[in-house]
C-alpha cells in the first residue's frame, strides 16, 4: 500500500519520460467529495475506441467445448475468469483479474451506428453531428451530478481529423462524444498539452497562464456583479430571467474558489510532460498515454470524478503503433481489413488493442497506489473500455462488448466474470440503455430507464440489469 | 352513516352555527382553533377564540389532541359551504375517490395542504371538478369565490403554482374560448413588460450582426458558435417569453464569446504582426472577418495604453455590435473600470477582447427588451419605444433586426401610432428579400436543400402549430418501413426530411396563395413529391428525353449502344438533361433508353432525376400511396450495363412533373405522411398523441396531464387491432376522465399507419403472423384485420359538425367547415406573434384578427396585420 507521497514518487519513476512533482499534498480526494460526505465518491471512467470491438476477440481462449458451444450460438452463459485464460491482447490486465468483467451481449441497436457514432454510445439515443440530435446528457455527465466536483466532468479525446467526424483540429478543443444536455456538446481536450493547461490552469506555471487565467477570473467578477445588480432590480419571473443566469456565473466563481482552495494540492499534480508528450508531432500512441496521465492527476487531485477519454476513433490517423511505429494508419483501412505496411489489418487491431490495454493497466495500477479511507481510490473507481460503434467497422450494434474493471465499493456483483447475457432479440436480452441504468440505479440515480429505446425489440426492454446487482 | 373527523365534524356544526373559522388575528366572530383544546375524556371541547369563549357539548365524539400546524387554514364559512356542497359528497373520509379526502385541510401537514390546495386550485381553474356528469355544479361566481379563497390561502404561503403554470405553453387553451371570443370582455389589451429570451434563429442572426455582415456573407456558417438554448419540440408555438437563460446556457456563451471576440480581433492581430494571416488554431475554421473595426484596431496596434477616449470608443463600438445602443453612464463607467485593469494584466490585445466577451455574456444580448416607454394611459399602459417597437415588428417577420426603413421610421418618429406600425407591417411582408431564406436550413443536407421563401418565419408558424418537423425525431425500424425508409443519419434527415420539405413546399405554396388558408391546409389533396426542379426545368428534361427516346427507340441500342452513342452524339449533347453524355458514356445511353422504355415505353412520365444519378435517395413515395420509382440497383451506376429486372418490380410511378398534384387519400397536412410520422411512435400509430393533437389545436381544447400513477403502454394482444387494445385499455372510467376527449379525434387516422401510408386492413406484426414474403422475398407479409376508423368530434360549437365521423378524412373536412378550429388557429397565431398565452383581455386582439382572416377571404397575411398592429403586441404594462 502506497500514500500519495509513494504514488507520486513511483509514478515519477514509472513514467520514465512523464514527470510528477514528489510533494505530499494537504488534501485527499475523499475529502473533496462534496455529494457523499464521509465516504469516497465513485469515480467513473468511459474509455471508447472506434472501429468496432469484435465480440470473439474478448472470448477467454480456454473455454470448455460445451461452453464454446455456447459462446459460438451467442447463447447466455457464464465463466469464473479465474479458471480461464485472457485473450492475449488482454494480457495486461491479467494481474487484475478480481476487478475485471467482460461484459458480452448488451446491444445499441437504438444507437447510430456504423462508421460512427458521435454521443450515440454514451448516450443510448441515435445521435449525428447535428446538435438537435443530442436528446439528452450522456450516462457520464448523469454519472457526474451524482458525484459531484469541481470541474464535474473532464473529456480527453484522439480526435478524428478524417472520415465523416472529422474535428478540425487534433490538438485543439472542439467537440467530444460527450453531451452536458439535450443540444448541449461536451468540448474535449484533443492533446495533453492544452488538457493540462486548461484543466490546471488556476495553478499554471507560466506567466501567461497565470495572465489568462486573472483575465478569466476578472471578467467573471464582472459579469456576476452586473447580472447580479441587473437581477436586484426585478420582480417574479422577470427576475428569473435574469437571475438564472447571473446565479450560474456565481456558481462557476463558486468553483473556480473551490479549486483556487485546492491550490496547494492540485499545484503537486500538474502533469509535467516529456517533451514527446507535448510535441505536436506525437504519436497516437503518446498521446493515448500522455491523456491518460492528465486523467490520472485529474482524479487523483479531487478536480473531477468522472472522464471520459475517446481512446480512438474511426477517423484517426494512427501512429505509433508497435513495430510500425512510423507509418500513418488509417483505421477505415484496417476496418476493411487491409494489408498496411506488410502488417496484416487483424494484427494492427491486436497491437492497438493490446495499448490500450496497458492504458487501462496504467490507471488501475496508479489507483491502486492512492490510498483512501480504509482502501485505495481504486476500490471507488469503475473503468469501462467498450466500442463507440459495437461489433464491428460496418456494425449494427447488435453487440458492444464491455471490459469493465471495478473496484470493491461499486455495489455490482462485478469481478472474475466472463458474461454473455442473451442476444438480441431473445428472451432477457439486455440493451446499453439497461446496462447504464444499472449504474445509475445503484448509485442514486432512480430513473425507470436511462435510454432510447429499440423500436425492434418487442416487450418491455426498461431497467436495470439484475443480475448485476449485489 | 358517514364516519367524519371529529374535527371536520365540530367545524362543520360551528358553520351551521353560522361561525366563521379563522387563525389568530381574525376579525369579528371568529373561532380561533388555534387555542382549542379537545377533551378526550368526557366528550367536551373547549375552544378558545378571541372574542368569545364557547363551549360546545358534543355528546359521543371522541376528539383527538391538538392537530399539527395545518389547523392555521382559514376556512371562511363560505367556502365550507361550497365544499360541502359540492365536494365532500366523493371526497371525504368515506369515499375519497381517486384518493384525495378533502373533509380534514386543517389537519394536514402544511407542506401537504399546499400540495392538496394546488390540485384543486388547478381542478376548479379548468372546470374539471366537479365532474361534468354531476347534476349540481357551481355558478360561475361560486367558482370564482371558491377559487378566490384556495388563491388566498396559497399566496399567503407563497405556494400557489397556477399562475406560474397559465403561462406556458401547455395551458395556452386555459382561457375559456367562449368568452374570449363572445365580444363581452371591454379591457384594454396589453402584454406585460418583459424580457424576451430570443430564438436560436434570432441569436444567429445576431452574432452576424456582430460582425456587421451582409449579403450573402449572412450565409457563413459560425463554426465556433453553438446555440445555448434548447426549445420545446412538442407541437405547438415553441418561443414564448417564459424561456429562461440557465446555467447550460452560460457555459456555452462562455465558448461563444471568446469564439467571436477572437475573431472580431484577428485581422487586426494578423496587422499587429501578433499572429500569421496563414495561421489558424483549427484548420477546420479559417473564417475571418475582413476588417477589425477601426477602434479596436487601434487600440491593438498601438504599443502604449490606449487613452480613456480610445476605451470609450471601443466600449460604444462593442455595445452597439452587439446591443445595438449605447452605453449608459452608469455601464460606461463600469466598462471603463474593466477595461482600463484587463487591459493592466494582459496588456492592449488580451485586455481589450476580454472587455469585448464581456459584453458579449451580458444577458441582454440573448433577450428582446420590451418594457414600453413615455407616459401610461388611463388603463396603466405604454406604448412600445419607437426603437422596441422596430425590433418587435422585424423579430415578428423574421429573425433579423430592422431594416434601414424600418429604423429611420423609429428614429424619425414614423413609429407612433397603429397606422405607422401597419404601414411597416404591410411594407416589410411585401419584401420579398429582406427575410428571404431557407424554411429550415436544419432540414438542408445532402442531396436536400430547404426550401427557400420570401417570408420563412411565416412557414415556421405553421410548422410548429402542426408539428411535423418532429417527424425527424422518430425512429423508425427500416424494414417495418418496406426496407425503403431511411432513418437520419450523418449530413441528412434522410426519409423523414424530404417528407418534411415537401410538407413545407405545401404550407408554403397555400401561403402564396392566401386565401381560406386555414380551410387550405387542413384539405388540400395536392402535394409535391420528389419535386427537385421547377415545374419548367422538368417540362424541359422531359420533352427532351423523349425526343432522345422517341429518336433512338428502333435503333439497336441494346446490343450496340456504343454505335448508337457514336452515330448520334451530336443530337444527344444539344440535350443537356441527358447529362454530361459522351461518346465514352454508352452504358449510360443504355441505362437512359431502359428507363426510358420502361416510362414513356409503356406510357408513363419518368421522375426527372435517374436512379444512377450520384446520392440518388428518393425512396419514400410509397408512403404517400404513390408506386416507387426504379431502385437504384436496376440500372446500375452511369457505366454499368448490367440491367437487373429482379431489382424492383417494373410497376413504376408516373410521375407528375408539374406540382403540386393530386393524391388519392388524402386530405390536407393532417394526412401528410410528415404530420402522421410525428405524431406516431417507433413501432405503432399513436391515436392518443393525435387525438389530443385535434383537440388542443383545433379544438382550443385541454387534456389533463397524465396522472403520474397511468400505466400509458397499450397492452399486447397478437389477436387485436391497436384500436381494440387501446380500447379494452382505456375503458375504465378512470382513463376515459382523459381518454374521451382524445379516443374518438385520434382513432379516425387509423386509416393511417405509422409511416403515414393509406390502408384498409392492419398488419399484425407477430412471428406467428407472418403468412409470407414479398415477391422481392426481402419483407414479411402477415395477417391482417380490417381497420375500423369511427370516431367522433365534439365541441365544436356547431351541432352540425359534431357527431360521428367515419374516417380522419370525414373528421377533417368537418373540421375544416369549424368557427371553432379556424377561431383555434387564430389563438395559436397570437401565441406566435405575441410569445405568450392570451388573457382574457386579449379578447379584442383575437376578434379583430378572427374578423380580419373571414373579412380579407382567408388571408393570413391579414391576420399578421392585424396581430401586430394590436394594442396586445404595441403596449406594455
Amino acid at each position: 500500500m502506497q500514500n500519495r507521497r509513494d504514488f507520486i514518487q513511483n509514478a515519477f519513476l514509472a513514467m520514465g519520460g512523464l514527470s510528477l512533482p514528489g510533494i505530499i499534498p494537504n488534501l485527499s480526494a475523499a475529502q473533496m467529495s462534496v455529494a457523499n460526505p464521509g465516504n469516497p465518491p465513485m469515480r467513473f471512467i468511459f474509455m471508447h475506441r472506434g472501429n468496432g470491438l469484435f465480440p470473439k476477440s474478448v472470448v477467454p481462449p480456454t473455454l470448455g467445448p460445451q461452453e464454446q458451444a455456447l459462446e459460438d450460438k451467442n447463447l447466455p452463459f457464464e465463466v469464473d475468469l479465474d479458471r480461464h485464460q485472457l485473450p492475449d491482447w488482454m494480457g495486461p490486465l491479467e494481474k487484475h483479474k478480481a476487478n475485471l468483467t467482460i461484459l458480452q451481449g448488451l446491444s445499441g441497436k437504438m444507437c447510430t451506428t456504423g462508421h460512427h457514432s458521435w454521443c450515440s454510445s454514451l448516450g443510448a439515443y441515435m445521435a449525428n453531428e447535428r446538435l438537435s440530435s443530442i436528446k439528452w446528457a450522456t450516462v457520464d455527465f448523469e454519472l457526474a451530478k451524482l458525484f459531484p466536483s469541481p470541474l464535474e466532468h473532464i473529456e480527453l479525446a484522439c480526435f478524428p481529423t478524417g472520415g465523416g467526424n472529422a474535428r478540425g483540429s487534433l490538438d485543439g478543443i472542439a467537440k467530444g462524444f460527450s453531451a452536458r444536455g439535450p443540444q448541449q456538446p461536451n468540448y474535449a481536450f484533443g492533446c495533453p498539452k492544452i488538457a493540462v493547461d486548461e484543466i490546471f490552469k488556476s495553478v499554471a506555471n507560466t506567466k501567461d497562464g497565470q495572465i489568462k487565467y486573472q483575465l478569466e477570473r476578472k471578467v467573471l467578477e464582472f459579469a456576476a456583479a452586473n447580472q447580479s445588480g441587473l437581477a436586484q432590480h426585478l420582480q417574479g419571473i422577470e427576475r428569473n430571467k435574469v437571475g438564472n443566469y447571473a446565479n450560474s456565473i456565481e456558481d462557476i466563481r463558486e468553483k473556480n474558489r473551490k479549486v483556487d482552495l485546492m491550490a496547494d494540492v492540485v499545484r503537486q499534480y500538474i502533469p509535467k510532460l516529456d517533451d514527446k508528450y507535448l510535441n505536436k508531432d506525437m504519436s497516437t500512441f503518446d498521446r493515448q498515454i500522455g491523456h491518460v496521465e492528465v486523467l490520472l492527476a485529474s482524479l487523483i487531485s479531487g478536480l473531477t470524478n468522472v472522464a471520459a477519454f475517446t481512446v480512438d476513433e474511426l477517423g484517426h490517423e494512427y501512429t505509433g503503433i508497435t513495430g510500425m511505429e512510423k507509418e500513418k494508419v488509417n483505421m477505415h483501412d484496417v476496418g476493411h481489413g487491409k494489408v498496411i505496411a506488410g502488417v496484416d489489418a487483424l494484427e494492427i487491431r491486436h497491437r492497438t488493442n493490446t495499448h490500450h490495454m496497458t492504458l487501462v493497466d496504467r490507471i488501475v495500477t496508479r489507483l491502486k497506489g492512492v490510498r483512501e479511507g480504509n482502501g485505495t481510490m481504486f476500490d471507488n473507481t469503475m473503468i469501462f473500455y467498450f466500442p463507440d460503434n459495437g461489433e464491428t467497422h460496418h456494425s449494427h450494434g447488435t453487440e458492444y462488448p464491455f471490459i469493465v474493471m471495478a473496484g470493491s465499493n461499486t455495489k455490482l456483483n462485478l469481478g472474475r466474470r466472463y458474461m454473455r447475457l442473451p442476444y438480441w432479440g431473445t428472451v432477457g436480452h439486455k440493451t446499453l440503455g439497461n446496462w447504464y441504468t444499472t449504474l445509475l440505479n445503484v448509485n442514486g440515480n432512480p430513473i425507470k430507464h436511462y435510454g432510447a429505446l429499440d423500436p425492434a425489440l418487442k416487450g418491455d426492454q426498461t431497467g436495470l440489469i439484475k443480475e448485476l446487482v449485489i | 352513516m358517514r364516519k367524519r373527523s371529529p374535527i371536520n365534524r365540530v367545524v362543520r356544526i360551528l358553520l351551521k352555527l353560522g361561525f366563521e373559522t379563522s387563525p389568530v388575528g381574525g376579525q369579528g366572530d371568529y373561532l380561533d382553533f388555534r387555542n382549542c383544546e379537545f377533551s378526550p375524556y368526557d366528550g367536551l371541547i373547549t375552544i378558545t377564540c378571541q372574542s368569545v369563549l364557547t363551549i360546545i357539548a358534543l355528546a359521543s365524539v371522541v376528539l383527538p389532541a391538538a392537530a399539527g400546524p395545518g389547523t392555521t387554514m382559514v376556512l371562511p364559512k363560505e367556502a365550507g359551504n361550497l365544499l360541502e356542497t359540492y365536494c365532500y359528497d366523493c371526497h371525504d373520509d368515506t369515499t375519497q375517490k381517486g384518493d384525495i379526502r378533502l373533509d380534514n385541510l386543517s389537519e394536514l401537514s402544511l407542506t401537504a395542504r399546499l400540495d392538496l390546495m394546488n390540485r384543486m386550485q388547478e381542478k376548479v381553474y379548468f372546470e374539471e371538478m366537479p365532474p361534468k356528469k354531476k347534476k349540481t355544479q357551481p355558478t360561475d361566481e361560486e367558482r370564482k369565490r371558491l377559487l378566490a379563497w384556495i388563491s388566498e390561502d396559497l399566496h399567503a404561503n407563497n405556494a400557489s403554482k397556477l399562475e406560474d403554470k397559465l403561462r406556458y405553453p401547455g395551458y395556452g387553451n386555459a382561457i375559456d374560448h367562449g368568452k374570449l371570443f363572445s365580444g363581452a370582455i371591454k379591457d384594454a389589451p396589453y402584454t406585460p413588460a418583459r424580457r424576451w429570451l430570443v430564438s436560436p434563429q434570432i441569436f444567429e442572426q445576431r452574432v452576424l450582426d456582430v460582425f456587421k455582415l451582409e449579403g450573402k456573407d449572412r450565409t457563413q456558417p459560425m463554426y465556433g458558435v453553438t446555440n445555448p438554448f434548447v426549445q420545446p419540440d412538442t407541437s405547438g408555438v415553441r418561443d414564448y417569453d417564459t424561456n429562461l437563460l440557465d446555467g447550460g446556457s452560460l457555459l456555452v456563451m462562455m465558448t461563444n464569446a471568446e469564439w467571436i471576440s477572437t475573431k472580431q480581433i484577428r485581422p487586426a492581430r494578423v496587422k499587429a504582426g501578433e499572429i500569421q494571416a496563414t495561421d489558424f488554431p483549427d484548420p477546420k475554421d479559417k473564417w475571418s472577418p475582413k476588417e477589425t473595426p477601426a477602434v479596436f484596431e487601434s487600440i491593438i496596434l498601438k504599443k502604449s495604453v490606449p487613452t480613456d477616449k480610445e476605451m470609450t470608443d471601443a466600449i460604444e463600438t462593442q455595445f452597439d455590435r452587439v446591443l445595438r445602443r449605447k452605453p449608459t453612464d452608469v455601464e460606461l463607467k463600469k466598462y471603463l473600470d474593466l477595461t482600463r485593469s484587463t487591459i493592466a494584466i494582459g496588456g492592449n490585445t488580451e485586455g481589450l477582447q476580454k472587455m469585448l466577451e464581456a459584453v458579449l455574456l451580458e444577458s441582454e444580448f440573448l433577450y428582446r427588451l420590451e418594457f414600453g416607454a413615455g407616459s401610461a394611459d388611463l388603463s396603466g399602459r405604454k406604448m412600445l419605444s419607437p426603437r422596441e417597437g422596430a425590433y418587435s415588428i422585424s423579430y415578428a417577420l423574421g429573425d433579423r433586426g430592422p431594416d434601414a426603413a424600418l429604423i429611420n421610421a423609429a428614429q424619425s418618429g414614423k413609429l407612433v401610432s397603429k397606422e405607422d406600425y401597419k404601414r411597416e407591417v404591410e411594407r416589410l411582408l411585401q419584401d420579398k428579400t429582406y427575410y428571404s431564406g431557407q424554411i429550415d436550413p436544419s432540414v438542408s443536407g445532402m442531396h436536400l436543400t430547404s426550401h427557400v421563401t420570401s417570408h420563412p418565419k411565416i412557414v415556421r408558424f405553421f410548422r410548429e402549430f402542426f408539428g411535423y418537423p418532429n417527424a425527424t425525431k422518430v425512429f423508425k425500424d427500416t424494414e417495418r418501413g418496406g426496407g425503403i425508409y431511411r432513418n437520419p443519419d450523418r449530413g441528412t434527415l434522410a426519409s423523414p426530411g424530404f417528407m418534411v420539405d415537401e410538407a413545407d413546399r405545401v404550407v408554403d405554396w397555400l401561403l402564396q396563395k392566401d386565401q381560406n388558408l386555414f380551410e387550405n391546409l387542413l384539405t388540400t389533396d395536392e402535394f409535391f413529391v420528389y419535386h427537385d426542379k421547377t415545374d419548367e426545368e422538368g417540362a424541359k428534361i422531359i420533352k427532351e428525353w423523349r425526343e432522345v427516346y422517341e429518336a433512338l427507340k428502333n435503333t439497336d441500342w441494346r446490343n450496340d449502344a456504343q454505335g448508337v452513342l457514336d452515330k448520334n452524339i451530336d443530337f444527344i449533347k444539344a440535350r443537356s438533361s441527358m447529362r454530361p453524355l459522351d461518346a465514352t458514356r454508352p452504358g449510360e445511353l443504355k441505362n437512359f433508353m431502359l428507363y426510358f422504355q420502361e416510362s414513356f415505353g409503356q406510357g408513363r412520365t419518368p421522375f426527372t432525376t435517374v436512379p444512377w444519378a450520384h446520392g440518388y435517395t428518393f425512396h419514400h413515395a410509397p408512403f404517400y400511396g404513390l408506386p416507387s420509382t426504379p431502385d437504384i440497383g436496376r440500372y446500375g451506376s452511369w457505366k454499368s450495363t448490367q440491367f437487373d429486372p429482379k431489382v424492383g418490380n417494373g410497376k413504376f410511378w408516373d410521375y407528375p412533373v408539374k406540382q403540386p398534384f393530386k393524391i388519392a387519400n388524402r386530405k390536407g397536412i393532417l394526412s401528410h405522411p410528415a404530420w402522421l410520422i410525428a405524431h406516431s411512435k417507433n413501432t405503432q400509430n399513436d391515436p392518443v398523441t393525435r387525438g389530443r393533437w385535434v383537440r388542443e389545436k383545433l379544438l382550443a381544447g385541454r387534456v389533463p396531464d397524465i396522472p403520474i400513477t397511468v400505466d400509458a403502454v397499450i397492452p399486447e394482444n397478437h389477436e387485436k387491432t391497436l384500436r381494440s387494445r387501446l380500447e379494452v385499455k382505456t375503458q375504465e372510467p378512470e382513463c376515459m376522465k382523459c381518454h374521451q376527449f382524445m379516443n374518438p379525434l385520434g382513432l379516425p387516422f387509423e386509416i393511417f399507419d405509422d409511416f403515414g401510408r393509406y390502408r384498409i386492413e392492419e398488419f399484425l406484426e407477430y412471428p406467428e403472423k407472418v403468412v409470407g414474403k414479398t415477391a422481392d422475398q426481402r419483407l414479411n407479409v402477415y395477417q391482417t384485420l380490417p381497420v375500423n376508423a369511427h370516431g367522433a368530434l365534439d365541441s365544436t360549437g356547431d351541432p352540425k359538425l359534431d357527431g360521428d365521423v367515419t374516417d380522419a378524412l370525414d373528421m377533417i373536412a368537418k373540421l375544416a367547415k369549424s368557427v371553432r378550429a379556424r377561431q383555434s388557429i387564430i389563438r395559436y397565431a397570437f401565441r406566435f406573434y405575441m410569445g405568450r398565452n392570451e388573457m382574457l383581455s386579449d379578447s379584442k386582439t383575437l376578434i379583430d384578427a378572427d374578423k380580419a382572416y373571414v373579412g380579407s377571404g382567408g388571408s393570413f397575411k391579414a391576420v399578421i396585420v392585424s396581430l401586430l398592429t394590436s394594442d396586445s403586441f404595441i403596449y406594455r404594462k
